[in-house]
């Protein structure tokens, strides 16, 4: 295994990493100190509002005893998991076939995949509405092969819970598909016949050998689903009904609706705390270079 | 650690520091982001002299506008809904390409835009909401002398709209808001009342609008309480706890007319929804079975108009734009093709060609808005309190 060699870098050297690292700051990090400041009071979005430090809005938010909102962000972490998980392990068989059934024409099949992802996030969303609409093509096929009655759609299908998760699903296949497939293109394949030489049955060294060393995709695309779902709001806007709308839906209506930008701010912040928490979390699991597995040092 | 690591991490801590510190200082600095307000009772709400400002050859001509969709100046590419008289003469003058459009959906929506941004030259809200934009500062009076169809503008319409002497909203379009149903679904005995939005047999086909306001006076219309838009706070709560009741039975809150709204109808996913009486238009036109209910506790009633940007640099262009919509021509255009009142006096019920329609709707006679049992939405004090109502509504 190659030594990297240890390097020092001046001062002006650095100097050079300054303006992407202002430019993230003043993007980011300033808003972020500015939604703070609503939080707590200290910022109005309304002119001649008086300011002071106030936690009303934190307290209304942790400890109110009937607080909604607290109920909604429960409700949209639960929605959140599930299709993160719900993702994952649908991605797993995709990526497996294509690294290891599809073989010559993998890439084929993985353009195939990322096909629709080369078109509007949005327009695949509305997309889904012809689909899923009452007298869209999957209710207009029901009739047709007689299985409802003309004047009896499903309902539930779209402006529902099943809608906002089916379509998170679908968005993000591709995204978990994609590290797992990395991590094992990687994977030394000389292990796994080590293992079948050793007398492992096929599904003996999928559990042992496979599924433990592919695991760093797998994480990987777990939290690329879990983090960007939990602020969520163009799925649940555009097919999601009453009942469906997500924690990041009421941000955004705080925000654009309601003159109340501190209560908003709250519940942005509350978002961002919880991001970085599942940063932290899952960062410990994730190598930078998901080719780097221990696999390698074994070639 | 390698000393490349030690570098960066001293390097960045103390730059990151030192640009937080920048930011926390320009975050606390100055709370509001918009301009002082303006009391709407104060001298300085007066019209400035026309002769003080740059001529119009000054100006770049190029108009932000907060509108609703579907009330673009005709010769807009956007103008697709059926507007062909209303601000043609703006654009066969100055050309259609200055006319830039920022969309509102609900009148909630529109003040927020208006004070987020401050940039817009005109604005059209509705007249329950004149105050806001005043006393926020996010306006300024129109020079009367500037529009020859003001004087044709309904006087008591215009008082509503007057702060200290100074007209502050020229009101364009009036109308109704109720529950458009499909006759072939519902049945007539259950369409007597605000309460049709709340009957269990049509869950899931129910679709209230977005807007806080006009929900809160929907449910307090339906309760029976006398003041819909001067709501205690032990009221705002029971509308809420109405509301929170009915939100289960909806397909969900429609946002966009056009875009949600009357397609919902048309392909019979919603069979009740609020809506305008342009709904009920455009619903006959397409051979949709609907009717345009009249509750036992009174419809809403609403009339707009058009503001003038607080910091308008394009002060004559916009005089001119708003000219083109108040003319008679476009109003009574305006009044045909979306079946509203208009606030222009010289529109008579000879102008509107769907006599059978005018006169169920009442179109060409404006005392119609404040009669009986309708409620003209008015200035509510508790708007606040109403908005972070409905926010709970829509996260129970």
């Amino acid at each position: 295994m190659k030594t990297l060699r240890k390097r020092t870098t001046t001062g002006g050297q650095a100097l050079w990493t300054w303006p992407p690292v202002a430019f993230v700051f003043v993007l980011v990090v300033v808003p972020l100190i500015f939604v703070a400041l609503y939080s707590v009071g200290l910022r109005s979005n309304i002119p001649g509002t008086k300011t002071g430090f106030d936690l009303a809005n934190w307290k209304d938010f942790l400890f109110g005893p009937t607080n909604p909102f607290r109920a909604l962000f429960w409700h949209s972490m639960t929605i959140t998991v599930v299709v993160s998980i719900a993702v994952t392990l649908a991605a797993y068989p995709l990526a497996y076939f294509l690294s290891f059934v599809a073989r010559k024409n993998r890439y084929t099949l993985l353009l195939l995949v990322l096909a629709p992802f080369f078109t509007s996030f949005l327009l695949r969303v509305i997309a889904w509405q012809a689909i899923l609409n009452e007298n869209g093509v999957v209710n207009s096929f029901l009739m047709w092969t007689g299985l409802r009655a003309a004047d009896d759609p499903v309902t539930w299908l779209i402006y529902s819970n099943f809608a906002v998760v089916l379509v998170l699903f679908y968005s993000w296949i591709p995204f978990v598909a994609l590290p797992i497939f990395v991590v094992l293109e990687n994977m030394d394949r000389r292990l796994l016949e080590a293992s079948e030489d050793l007398g492992s049955s096929r599904l003996a060294t999928f559990l042992r050998v496979t599924l433990p060393l592919s695991l760093p995709g797998v994480i990987a695309g777990f939290v690329f689903v879990l983090i960007p779902t939990t602020g969520e709001f163009i799925t649940p806007l555009l097919v999601g009904g009453t009942d469906s709308q997500l924690f990041g839906n009421q941000i955004q209506s705080f925000f654009s609706v309601s003159p109340d930008w501190n209560y908003g701010s709250v519940l942005a912040m509350t978002l961002i705390i919880v991001v970085l928490i599942l940063m932290l979390i899952f960062g410990r699991f994730l190598s930078a270079d998901l080719r780097d597995t221990s696999t390698r040092s074994a070639r | 650690m390698t000393a490349i690591n030690d570098l960066n991490r001293r390097q960045f801590l103390g730059g990151a520091l030192g640009v937080a510190a920048g930011a926390t200082a320009l975050a606390a600095c100055g709370s509001p982001d918009a301009p002082a307000p303006v009391p709407s009772g104060s001298a300085s709400a007066s019209a400035a002299p026309t002769a003080s400002r740059p001529p119009i050859s000054a100006e770049s001509g190029k108009l932000s506008i907060l509108e609703w969709a579907g009330y673009e100046a005709a010769g807009t590419k956007a103008q697709t809904a059926g507007l062909t008289e209303a601000g043609s003469a703006y654009t066969k003058e100055f050309g259609p390409d200055g006319l830039a459009y920022t969309y509102i959906e609900n009148d909630e929506q529109a003040l927020q835009k208006a004070t987020s941004s401050a940039d817009f030259d005109i604005m059209h809200p509705c007249e329950e909401d004149v105050k806001n934009y005043v006393d926020r500062g996010l306006t300024q009076p129109w020079d009367l002398d500037l529009i020859p169809s003001a004087k044709y503008l309904a006087p008591g319409l215009m008082e509503q709209t007057t702060y200290n002497g100074a007209v502050y909203m020229l009101p364009w379009d009036w109308g109704y808001g109720s529950l458009t149903y499909r006759t072939d679904k519902i049945a007539a005995a259950d369409a007597t009342g605000w309460e049709l939005a709340w009957n269990e047999k049509y869950a899931g086909h129910i679709s209230l609008w977005s807007g806080a306001q006009t929900n809160f006076e929907i449910a307090a219309m339906k309760l029976g309480l006398p003041k819909p838009d001067d709501l205690t706070d032990a009221e705002i709560e029971m509308c809420k706890a109405e509301l929170i009741k009915q939100k289960p039975l909806n397909k969900f809150y429609w946002d966009s007319e056009y875009g949600q709204m009357q397609p919902g109808i048309q392909s019979g996913t919603l069979w009740v929804a609020y809506s305008w009486q342009d709904t009920l238009v455009t619903m006959k036109a397409a051979k949709v079975p609907v009717a345009f209910m009249d509750p036992s506790q009174g419809r809403i009633a609403w009339f707009c108009g058009f503001m003038l940007g607080a910091n308008t640099a394009n002060y004559y262009h916009a005089h001119a734009y708003v000219e083109s919509f108040l003319n008679k021509a476009a109003c009574a255009q305006m009044t045909n093709a979306y079946a509203y009142g208009t606030a222009n006096t010289q529109v008579t019920a000879a102008d509107v060609t769907d006599k059978a329609l005018a006169e169920s709707l009442q179109i060409s006679d404006l005392g119609a808005l404040t009669s009986g049992k309708n409620h003209l939405q008015s200035y509510t004090a508790n708007l606040d309190k109403i908005t972070k109502a409905w926010q709970e509504v829509k996260a129970s």
